[in-house]
């Protein structure tokens, strides 16, 4: 049995990396407003008030949580496999597709059936985008990152199609789908604000993500496999077929999110659905040290982040790309402080045998 | 352990000083703001509306903000954030705003939402929306009396209701003053492909049509160079496009949209504002037919006389002109 301290010991250093990269990263944010002739404190004031000024404000900043805990925990899952998926931008589009054509095409069958296939296919779409890409390596030797990043283009350009064609509305003067069934929306989890039951299922699928990568011995596998694969080969496990499901979940994941987004928020198909969160995803999952738990906190900030510069748009008409500034920066020092001489600096202070 | 508590530490003061700062009490200024799906130094429909926003603050002395809105995620949240600082008025700068301004609307009634074009309509909800229809009128006009061959061609992009209107009202300028002509129209399915509708307009001038307007935004170039290679004359839209090809546009159907903001703007301030869709066209100032003053001679002065004529009669409403949307 370890001392409480102990653990509280542990806990802050796995954190500690996280918040100094974030405190490093705002500091270079307040000088840079300061360069622009505001003050940092109002800056950093309005960004506060922003993301968490009353019940309202923090309803959406949590509602701008839920896709980048999805796009998140496709991200955190694959690279602990040690496979770069730079598709859940193109997976995240794929889901929001699916939900639409089913929520707006097929919303008159029985309930139950009509959410167990939907669910069903939403999770292959994403789960078949992935897979493409898992053949493509393993069979043909393409790097992931090239045809992930290509399928996102894909995507991208076939959701335009769809909303000027076949799923365009009834009306066919705008190029959106027509709005999902009520049967087809998620439900509203507080009055007067627009969260929606979706957080609850992104927290459920983060602590499932974690059971199966940390207590299950598929996921213990998958993460041999990310740590050395020629090690993995060697102790007996099915290298190819390991990264071939492991780009199906996380593409699954993602392609979740982004029928989230759909039924929770929007209730329409666009053709900018999504402005980025598959790879703002890649920035979350690294910010949580690529565990699914360690990634809730890390998507709640970067959704305080966008909720509260959009405070400082609307308050100072200040750009909000100054919190996509922040969030750039935060990646980089997390990387810095993820290099061994970070570490053992740290272990000395902090009296890590 | 020293570093973390430094670190939480600091955390704590910034957490204090920051809850310290209270936000400003409303005033009560005339507060308009505008959502905009792009960024305003675009150049083009963006800059266009932040044109009309600045208008609105030095013409009626309005406090302005703006915000960019990239998702239909984040439009709800916007108009509600500026509906609950107490803005007197709100601009949705698309079609795209209008589920949003709807779903907010009913929660403050004493702030209005607009949205440029769209057909949803709340008590203070409006759309805006544009009648170039009025200019395309009189371009037919303008082409149907000079025309030589008797036929007219139009290029669409996409075959939706707002485009086919304004052609629809370009054929009926053409036949009311001279119900035989001919007019064909070619769609391409697109707003991008130059390639396409130059097809398009070179098979349009192959059939004997001596006078084309487009309407089918960045794709139009492609028009314009079938017009330059065959040199027949044409029309540009939207904005106006006179200097693209000053030999061979000879006019321009252009909306204002600067205009139109303070237009709509005005309306809410003097508390005339009504739950309608508002057709904005030459009769406000916000449509206009500019001729190309490099090609003003090969019109004939009685031409001119019967052009303007006709404009005057659709800014009297005496005639009307059809219009779709």
């Amino acid at each position: 049995m370890r001392r409480p301290t102990e653990i509280l010991r542990q806990m802050a250093l796995w954190f500690l990396p996280a918040m100094l990269a974030f405190v490093s990263a705002s500091g270079f944010g307040a000088l840079l407003v300061s360069g622009f002739g505001y003050s940092p404190l109002l800056v950093f004031s309005t960004l506060w008030e922003g993301a968490f000024g009353d019940a309202y404000r923090f309803s959406e900043t949590l509602l701008k949580t839920v896709p980048l805990v999805f796009t998140g925990l496709a991200v955190a899952l694959s690279f602990r496999t040690g496979i770069w998926n730079i598709g859940a931008e193109g997976q995240f589009l794929a889901g929001a597709l699916i939900v639409t054509v089913f929520g707006v095409k097929a919303a008159n069958l029985f309930a139950p059936i009509f959410f167990l296939l939907t669910t069903i296919d939403i999770f292959l779409s994403g789960a078949l985008l992935g897979i493409l890409a898992g053949w493509l390596r393993e069979k043909h030797g393409v790097s992931e990152v090239i045809s992930t990043i290509m399928l996102n283009m894909i995507v991208l350009q076939f959701l335009g199609y769809a909303v000027h064609g076949p799923l365009q509305e009834a009306a066919r003067t705008y190029p959106q789908s027509d709005r999902l069934a009520e049967v087809a929306r998620l439900s509203q989890l507080w009055p007067g604000t627009r969260l929606h039951s979706g957080v609850i299922i992104a927290v459920l699928l983060a602590i499932v993500l974690w059971l199966v990568l940390f207590r299950l011995p598929f996921g213990f596998r998958l993460r041999v496999i990310g740590q050395n694969p020629h090690a993995a080969r060697f102790a007996g496990i099915n290298v190819s077929r390991h990264i071939i499901a492991a780009f199906a979940l996380s593409g699954g994941l993602a392609a979740i999110g982004g029928a989230i987004e759909v039924a929770g928020v929007t209730g329409r198909l666009y053709e900018n659905i999504s402005p980025g969160y598959g790879f703002t995803g890649i920035a979350v999952a690294m910010l949580g040290r690529l565990h699914p738990l360690g990634l809730l906190p890390a998507a709640f900030l970067f959704g305080a982040l966008e909720s509260g510069a959009r405070a400082l748009q609307r308050n100072l008409g200040l750009s909000s790309v100054l919190a996509e500034v922040i969030q750039g920066m935060t990646i980089l020092f997390v990387v810095l402080f993820e290099t061994r001489w970070f570490r053992e600096l740290l272990n000395k202070r902090l009296n890590v045998k | 352990m020293k570093l973390f508590s430094k670190v939480l530490f600091a955390f704590f003061v910034l957490l204090f000083i920051s809850s310290c700062a209270k936000e400003k009490t409303a005033t009560n200024q005339f507060r308009v703001a505008l959502l905009s799906p792009g960024p305003v130094s675009d150049a083009g429909w963006n800059a266009a509306a932040y044109e009309g926003l600045q208008r609105i603050e030095k013409e009626l002395h309005a406090q302005i903000s703006q915000i960019e809105t990239k998702t239909p995620s984040e439009f709800e949240e916007a108009f509600r954030d500026y509906a609950r600082q107490g803005y007197q008025l709100v601009f949705g700068h698309g079609f795209e705003f209008q589920d949003a301004a709807a779903a907010v609307a009913p929660n403050f009634p004493k702030t209005v939402f607009i949205t440029t074009s769209g057909n949803t309509v709340r008590p203070n909800v409006a759309p805006m929306v544009f009648e170039l229809e009025h200019a395309t009128y009189l371009a037919g006009a303008l082409a149907a009396l000079l025309s030589q061959s008797g036929k007219l061609g139009m290029v669409g992009g996409i075959e939706i209701p707002p485009v086919t209107s304004t052609f629809d009202a370009f054929e009926a300028g053409a036949q009311s003053v001279k119900p035989d002509i001919k007019v064909n129209r070619s769609f391409i399915g697109n707003w991008e492909d130059a390639g396409a509708a130059k097809q398009a307009a070179l098979a349009l001038i192959d059939q004997g049509c001596d006078f084309l307007i487009h309407n089918a935004d960045a794709a139009a170039a492609g028009v314009f160079q079938a017009a330059a290679e065959r040199n027949v004359l044409v029309f540009g839209t939207n904005k106006n496009q006179n200097d693209v090809d000053p030999q061979h546009i000879l006019a321009s159907c252009v909306s204002n949209i600067p205009a139109a903001f303070v237009e709509m703007a005005q309306l809410v301030r003097d508390g005339k504002f009504e739950g309608k869709i508002y057709r904005l066209g030459m009769p406000d100032g916000v449509v206009s037919f500019e001729i190309n003053p490099q090609l003003q001679s090969q019109i004939p002065p009685a031409v001119m006389t019967r052009l303007e004529e006709i404009r005057r009669q659709i800014i009297a409403g005496t005639i009307k002109v059809p219009s779709k949307v």
